[in-house]
């Protein structure tokens, strides 16, 4: 955190205020963070419990009053990949050469998934998108949840993340991709044919 | 009748994708004048008018259907249980 070497020196009920005004609201977004990195309610419970206690503790690291959401989701991520990945033994799978490839490619506007249409999307009642976002690699995973469930800008994610900003674009643009895969997967599961708009 | 400029052009001057473009629409980190810029290329552009329909749906069926997991209600009281535990007052 290069920006946060400034420590502050709160009083107890100063810390006491930040920590029940402006990191407790987090906790039901933090909690569902939490789920869907490691899929288990109860080890969420503890990545979530953890999380809030070191940001207690390095309470004086954290500005008041700044973005404490991101600040958060920081530590939580990093809390994720240093104690619960690694019982895991999940290798990530993201290949980080390729991330930027997608710039320079001559098919990027080649349709992924023609068959996944509007229409079929309306039948999936939660099950399918959440198990189609829970099959993806913990990194694509994680850009969507940022993204597309918590709201992140780019430059939050990229803090959040410690990646610059172009590899979110990258990571967040080839993760979608294989989210409407899953989705395709499904839609066709389901039976839908290739039917016109 | 072109636009003078493509506001998605970056300092290095290198054209954008469509996908790229998109992807910056579809997640709201667009200027004004890119919006604009969009609007005029999404009805010339047939794969960048239904991928945006479809891109938005798959981000508003994200947002309704796998944010629904709300903390256990105990959680806050454990933590705070926590803390007092860890600051001798
Ligand atoms: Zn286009």
């Amino acid at each position: 955190m290069e920006e946060t070497i400034t420590r502050n020196n709160y009083s107890e009920k100063e810390k006491n205020d930040i920590f029940n005004g402006e990191f407790l609201p987090h906790i039901n977004s933090m909690y569902n963070f939490g789920f869907r990195l490691t899929l288990d309610r109860d080890d969420a419970k503890d990545l979530v419990q953890d999380t809030y206690l070191k940001a207690y503790r390095f309470i004086e690291s954290f500005q008041k009053g700044t973005n404490a959401k991101a600040w958060l989701f920081r530590i939580l991520k990093n809390s994720f990949i240093n104690d619960y990945r690694k019982k895991t033994k999940e290798p990530s799978k993201v290949d980080y050469q390729e991330v930027e490839t997608y710039y320079n490619s001559e098919d990027v506007n080649r349709q992924i998934t023609p068959d996944l249409r509007v229409e079929s999307l309306k039948d999936m009642i939660g099950d399918e998108i959440s198990n189609a976002l829970n099959s993806l690699d913990v990194d694509f995973r994680t850009v969507i949840i940022l993204c597309d469930l918590e709201g992140f800008k780019y430059e939050e994610m990229a803090k959040i993340l410690d990646i610059p900003i172009g590899t979110v674009r990258s990571r967040l643009h080839r993760a979608r991709n294989l989210l409407k895969e899953k989705l395709s997967e499904y839609a066709k599961s389901m039976g839908y044919k290739n039917t016109e708009l | 009748m072109t636009p003078p400029n493509n506001p998605f052009i970056q300092a290095d001057g290198k054209k954008p994708t469509c996908m790229e473009m998109l992807q910056v629409i579809i997640d709201g980190e667009a200027t004004n004048e890119q919006q604009e810029y969009f609007k005029n290329h999404m009805d010339r552009c047939l794969p960048c008018f239904k991928s945006y329909d479809l891109d938005m749906a798959i981000k508003r069926l994200l947002k309704t259907k796998c944010c629904g997991s709300d903390a256990p209600t105990d959680l806050v009281e454990q933590i705070k249980m926590q803390i007092s535990q860890n600051t001798p007052s």
